[in-house]
């Protein structure tokens, strides 16, 4: 396990776009493989093997840690997954890393139309 | 909750342990949930399974893959999971440098497995194979048995079978089956076919179901019904052009126009391939005489009846029919399974090849682990840098099990590649037909083929016992780093010692299978050259004849005809008929009483008989050991003579004396004829086996419908002659048929193929071992003197002559060669007295066997001893002493 933010960098965009969910709401591993094909417009759709998969390796890394089983509706208990103080960090640094490299472009006059 | 498709929880069974542990049920929640998801119709069904499937199988090995990378990276890995490529290169270069020892390695492992693979298909696939029928196991011949009279296999009669039929408590049913042939017409000429006539249930006990058409019914039971006929495959498909619309064909049978009902399925065959299938009709059964006997009897038990109580139940029966007709008294059934029956014949040698192949088998293991150990020791110095170097031991064990993987992977693919070689070689040697012992019946050899069973249970048994025996090298090689290195010799090294025992082990089970190899070919020459009662070579046997529709006057005029036209040939130098060949398994029973001084019945027995037509036991070559053979006069007017063989004089007559006696035989022309000469036994059922008793009768009266031709000429010229003798049969009537002729030579050897294919095979496996453990002795005394190569040099360098040191060499081994070699004997003897019945005319000590083995043995190994001998005689003293 990488205690060192940058150490993690650069987060590959399922990976990245996981963490964001899980920064903006703690939730269970069917809920977030279906946030994620929404918020990537269906570019990212996993299935079960893939999506613990990247689980098992956010926890591993201590990015993302499981929550206390929270109570669902109705059906069995369901775990959800929070993200990680270290996980936090890595967001940051990976969203100062992204800003350096827009206005790396933006300089160059290339990110026009990331706007 | 649904469940998840067990195909599915199966491959989760792919991610490691410690992932399902955490992440199972979660998993499992997904993948419903994507399979529900996608579930519309089968095209969302069969993309949803699918993506799902491909999904947890790469994911699954994407985890093992990263596992592995990161052990390498952190060096946690231990030695298991790093350097194999590395490992197997040094494999492959320490192998090249000694080609010798990869190449022995490999052929002593690829030859155990083709020899031993060959062996076991061709044992699965005869002595253990199923008859190709429906529930084999309870298809059964049903025998007539009488044991007292030296019968224990025999055929039935008609009204017996009549009778047995309707003891149904452990039969479901019982069949009657003629085994001969069938006159086909065509086109004219008549050509003799096998022929099997079986009673309409025949084809119900077998569970067989016809190609085309259908089998006999309930109108084939009687005479007076349909003439119909079945046909094998192989005759539809060959010679009435598999022609669809066969059935309702008419064909000449016998002279009789017959309608083609049926077609046999391909390869049918029971007791042996017919073309031609006729009804047995009943009422042709209950006419006979309760002695002519002609029918073998098939049935099938009924589920959960055994042969044993069969064979009580019908002998029940037969007691029965003998309170009424005295005549069959003494005679019982006996049942058999079919399968059974038709293995008897070779089964002891198949069960010596087994033998002797499990030995091969051991002697090729400890030859390998031999070969391995010596190796290993040779290897000392350098396995020992390896660990200085910082190698684990575990590493260095790797290494050495690699090699041996890599040996025996190449051995035994090369092994199995060969086999159906070895296969083809054992078919080529083990007879097509043999006879059921004690019967006239001839069952073929099921055919064998290379069984994907037995090539796994092969590669499984040489990997399990290889790791088994070669362990202990293994343990060695490990234990190097706190050995000693192993210097001194022969005598002196703890390492050479264990592969010392290992040769003298080999030595010995060599040796086992020398004294049986020289056992089987005596017993083998014994039986080869063994008189068989007449002079086999130059004789031609022929059936001739279907005049059984003539009178008696006629059919006489015929075969005397016909023997006037075959002696005409120049190359012919006499010729004679008898009414049953000999040798070719066919029996006939007559009732004979044998007359007092007064001429009346002193005792009446049952006993083979032939009539046999002038010049018979002349043209055969029949020894006569007393009184004299029929002479012409004996022909002429009424019958007063017979000639019995020695068989019968000695079960019969006190001291044999048979000449001058008087005897009747029942129900023919044969009343009080004396008995003028007693000829020698022929030994029609094998050399090996014991030979009925016969009386031989003069023909007279009327002769057989058809009957066997003997024809003297020049011996290796009878099948020469076979055309011309063809030619004289159709000139006298050429609307007459003609069958098997062959040379008598042949029939005899029919008898004589499985002893002779035991000499071969036996023969061969011990050549196989030989060579094996000369490769042993050769590689263990090699090492030894390798390691020696300075104490050599010393010797020389002080002034030994190399004569003294090839001596010393070849002495040290000779108390180890003598030990394997002489324990090794005494086996073998032992062996041979619990197979006592294997041989022939030879006891298990035969000197000449025994010697035969010790001398091929002891001479193997002194030559394999002698060879390393001779190098050690040369060593260079300066070379080998500089590095000290």
């Amino acid at each position: 396990m990488h205690n060192i933010a940058e150490d993690h960098l650069p987060l590959k965009p399922r990976r990245h776009l996981a963490l964001l969910l899980l920064a903006e709401e703690p939730t269970y591993g069917i809920a977030l493989m279906e946030r994620l094909e929404a918020r990537s417009g269906g570019r990212i759709r996993l299935n079960a093997g893939s999506l613990y998969r990247m689980i098992g390796g956010l926890v591993d890394d201590g990015l993302v840690e499981p929550l206390e089983e929270v109570a669902a509706g109705v059906g069995a208990p369901r775990k959800h997954y929070g993200v990680t103080h270290l996980g936090r960090s890595v967001l940051r640094a990976e969203a100062r890393r992204q800003a350096d490299l827009l206005e790396l472009a933006r300089g160059l006059d290339l990110a026009g139309e990331v706007e | 909750m649904k469940r998840t498709p067990w195909f599915f929880r199966l491959l989760l069974r792919l991610f490691p342990a410690g992932h399902r542990r955490r992440f199972g049920e979660e998993m499992e929640a997904a993948l419903r949930h994507r399979l529900e998801e996608g579930g519309r119709g089968p095209l969302g069904w069969i993309g949803s399974w699918s993506w799902a499937a491909s999904d947890l199988v790469r994911h699954a090995l994407g985890m093992w893959l990263a596992r592995g990378r990161d052990g390498m990276r952190n060096g946690l890995g231990s030695v298991w999971s790093e350097g194999w490529g590395l490992d197997l290169r040094f494999v492959g270069r320490s192998l090249r440098r000694q080609p010798g020892y990869a190449l022995t390695a490999v052929l002593v492992l690829a030859g155990a497995v083709a020899v031993n693979a060959g062996v076991a298909s061709f044992v699965r696939g005869t002595l253990l194979a199923e008859a190709p029928y429906p529930d084999a196991d309870r298809v059964v011949l049903a025998w007539g048995s009488n044991p007292r009279d030296g019968q224990l296999r025999d055929v039935v009669s008609g009204p017996n079978y009549l009778d047995l039929r309707r003891a149904t408590g452990s039969l479901e049913s019982l069949a009657a089956v003629h085994v001969g042939s069938a006159v086909l017409t065509r086109d004219g000429r008549p050509v003799v076919r096998d022929g099997l006539r079986v009673t309409p249930d025949f084809f119900s006990v077998l569970r067989v179901e016809p190609h085309l058409g259908r089998f006999f019914g309930a109108a084939e039971r009687s005479s007076r019904g349909p003439a119909s006929l079945v046909v094998s495959f192989e005759f539809w498909r060959d010679e009435l052009g598999a022609d669809p619309g066969v059935l309702g064909r008419r064909l000449v049978v016998d002279g009789e126009p017959r309608t083609v009902v049926g077609v046999l399925p391909e390869s049918f065959h029971f007791l042996r391939s017919a073309s031609l299938w006729l009804p047995l009709p009943d009422d042709l059964l209950a006419a006979d005489a309760r002695t002519r006997i002609h029918y073998h009897l098939v049935g099938r038990l009924r589920s959960g009846a055994n042969p044993g109580e069969a064979t009580r139940e019908l002998s029940g029966v037969m007691a029965e029919i003998a309170g009424e007709h005295p005549e069959v008294r003494g005679w019982g059934i006996l049942v058999e399974r079919v399968q059974e029956a038709s293995v008897l014949g070779v089964r002891s040698v198949l069960w010596s090849l087994v033998a002797a192949m499990g030995v091969v088998l051991l002697v090729a293991l400890v030859n390998l682990v031999t070969l391995f150990r010596i190796r290993t020791l040779g290897r000392t110095g350098e396995l020992r840098l390896r660990q200085a170097l910082g190698a684990p031991a575990a590493r260095v064990a790797r290494v050495l099990g690699m090699e041996g993987a890599v040996l025996t992977g190449v051995g035994s693919a090369l092994g199995l590649a060969a086999t159906p070689w070895v296969l083809g070689l054992i078919r080529g040697r083990v007879p097509e037909w043999v006879y059921v012992p004690e019967s006239a019946l001839r069952v073929p050899v099921l055919e064998a083929v290379l069984d994907p069973w037995v090539a796994g249970a092969m590669i499984g048994t040489v990997l399990l016992a290889g790791l088994v025996l070669a362990g202990p090298a293994l343990l060695d090689a490990v234990r190097v780093r706190t050995s000693l290195h192993p210097s001194g010799g022969w005598a002196s090294s703890r390492g050479a010692a264990g592969t010392r025992w290992l040769v003298v082990a080999e030595l010995a089970l060599a040796t086992v299978l020398c004294v049986g190899a020289g056992l089987t070919a005596r017993s083998a020459d014994h039986l080869l050259s063994t008189d068989v009662g007449l002079e086999p070579e130059g004789l031609l046997a022929v059936w001739v004849g279907d005049v059984g529709d003539r009178d008696a006057t006629d059919r006489t005029a015929y075969y005397r005809r016909v023997v006037e036209a075959v002696e005409e040939l120049p190359e012919v130098r006499s010729a004679a008929f008898i009414d049953y060949l000999p040798f070719l398994g066919e029996d006939d029973f007559a009732g004979i009483d044998i007359l007092d001084a007064r001429r009346e019945r002193d005792r009446e027995l049952r006993e083979e008989w032939r009539r046999v037509g002038e010049g018979l036991l002349e043209t055969a070559g029949m020894r006569i050991l007393q009184g004299r053979p029929f002479d012409s006069d004996d022909f002429r007017g009424a019958p007063r003579s017979a000639v019995v063989n020695e068989s019968f004089a000695r079960k019969h007559f006190d001291d044999g004396e048979a000449v001058g006696a008087f005897l009747t035989v029942h129900g023919e022309p044969y009343e009080e004829v004396e008995v003028v000469g007693v000829v020698a036994d022929l030994r029609t059922l094998g050399p090996g086996a014991s030979a009925p008793p016969v009386l031989y009768v003069p023909q007279q009266g009327g002769p057989r419908g058809s009957q066997g031709l003997l024809v003297r000429t020049e011996e290796g010229r009878e099948m020469a002659l076979a055309a011309r003798v063809q030619d004289a049969v159709w000139s006298v009537d050429p609307s007459q048929p003609m069958a098997g002729m062959a040379p008598m030579s042949t029939m005899v050897d029919a008898w004589v193929a499985v002893p002779r294919a035991i000499r071969l095979l036996v023969m061969g496996v011990a050549a196989f071992a030989l060579v094996l453990a000369a490769v042993g002795v050769f590689g263990v005394v090699g090492y030894a003197v390798r390691q020696r190569t300075t104490e050599f040099g010393v010797r020389v360098a002080l002034g030994a002559s190399p004569e003294r040191l090839r001596r010393s060499v070849v002495l040290e081994a000779v108390p180890w060669v003598g030990l394997g070699v002489g324990s090794g004997a005494l086996l073998g003897v032992l062996a041979a007295r619990a197979a006592d019945a294997l041989l022939y005319g030879v006891r298990p000590w035969d000197p000449w066997a025994l010697a035969g083995a010790l001398v091929t043995m002891v001479g193997v190994a002194l030559l394999a001893v002698w060879l390393p001998a001779q190098q050690a005689s040369r060593v260079d003293p300066a070379r080998v002493i500089r590095p000290e």
